[in-house]
């Protein structure tokens, strides 16, 4: 019996059904990776929703809709990538979606208003998310290990803006910045450094 | 549709159906749907890999890969994109680990070039001129007499690695043989 065939009866012996639950095991990391920054802005920083009184919902609802639509579309999105044989392509394109309404948010800030001023909590909002992201894009790495994904780059992509998505959601709240400037500049950049990394890193990270 | 289109609308069905019975537990039909995949994925590498037991090797990744994943086709999505987008993966990832390079590793070239080259000189003595890892492997190999296999299992490198270590060795100790000799 060739070595081929006999691993053919090894791998019937194991049984044609998976055990199952590789959805938790997907799921779960990531939801981990988000209940820890959480629990992490939390735990250390005082102040949470305390510019809603004055300014209103609209800042943080902006930066919101942003983060969390971007961080919908990258599970589903890993969710897509981790799955063989299935066209990723608009599940990629997709990922630009939410970075469309903030271009032209921008836009109109530029123009009619000037870039509005900024005060000193940039350090603390690009310390949160260079904590933070890499946690979460670790937890979208591990995520993967319960799928098949088959292009590394792509999927590194999905998982370093996925990882920027949670620590700015994470974040938001404690962030009393109303600018869309100052949301480009401390918070897609660094969303988008996470996802260049995640690209370049992802043939390494994601092997399996 | 031409005869090819029907050929493999034809395959299609037949991996689609076994692997939809296999999914109920049925472990005759996963037993056939494992051996047509072999087929379909060996036509494939043929194709793109040399060496039969290079060949052989990444078709067995491909297989335990099949097995392992088998969870990430969903019921209802046929069966060969998922099935040759694992297999074309996992290429690419053999030839990544195998340092990138498509050298085409044929088992028998090793010994061909060590019969020619090595039978009047002191084969020990040239082995202290080669990196560690490359004169470890012609070591377990062609004194040792292990195959591919089991010295690779020693190392704890995979097979295709140790044939790139011997292959590389054995290039290497050929052109210090022929440098003393002239």
């Amino acid at each position: 019996m060739t070595n081929t065939a006999s691993l053919i009866d090894r791998l019937v012996d194991e049984g044609p059904r998976s055990k199952g639950g590789h959805t938790q095991r997907f799921a779960l990391p990531l939801l981990a990776a988000f209940g820890l920054c959480i629990m992490g802005v939390a735990l250390t920083l005082d102040g949470a929703f305390a510019t809603l009184e004055s300014e209103g919902i609209g800042s943080i609802g902006v930066k919101w809709g942003f983060s969390l639509a971007l961080l919908g579309l990258g599970a589903a999105a890993l969710w897509v990538l981790g799955k063989p044989g299935r066209p990723t392509r608009q599940a990629v394109y997709a990922l630009a979606i939410p970075f469309i309404p903030i271009v032209v948010l921008l836009a109109l800030e530029l123009t009619i208003a000037g870039p509005l001023p900024f005060g000193e909590t940039w350090r603390e909002c690009l310390a949160a998310m260079l904590v933070m992201s890499p946690i979460a894009f670790a937890g979208a790495v591990l995520a993967m290990r319960a799928l098949a994904p088959t292009d590394l780059r792509r999927a590194g992509l999905a998982a370093g803006l996925f990882g920027g998505a949670v620590a700015m959601t994470a974040y938001t709240p404690y962030c009393p910045e109303r600018g869309i400037l100052y949301m480009v500049e401390f918070y897609c950049l660094p969303i988008m450094a996470m996802a260049a990394f995640g690209w370049a890193a992802g043939p390494r990270l994601l092997r399996w | 549709m031409g005869r090819n289109d029907n050929q493999t609308v034809a395959y299609a069905d037949v991996l689609d159906r076994l692997m939809a019975a296999a999914s109920t537990g049925d472990r005759n039909a996963y037993r056939q749907f494992l051996g047509e995949a072999s087929g379909r994925i060996r036509a494939m590498l043929r194709r793109k890999v040399g060496a039969d037991s290079e060949l052989e090797d990444v078709l067995q990744e491909c297989l335990i890969a099949l097995h392992e994943k088998r969870h990430t086709l969903d019921p209802g999505r046929p069966v060969g994109p998922w099935m040759y987008a694992i297999a074309n993966y996992k290429l690419i990832d053999h030839w990544r680990r195998r340092g990138r390079s498509r050298l085409v590793l044929d088992d028998t070239a090793d010994i061909a070039v060590a019969a020619e080259t090595f039978a009047d000189v002191d084969v020990a003595a040239l082995l202290e001129e080669l990196p560690d890892a490359q004169a470890e492997a012609i070591r377990l190999t062609h004194i040792e007499g292990l195959t591919n296999l089991e010295a690779s299992e020693r190392l704890g490198i995979g097979v295709s690695a140790m044939k790139l270590r011997v292959h590389r060795g054995m290039l290497r100790l050929k052109e210090i043989a022929n440098g003393q000799k002239s």
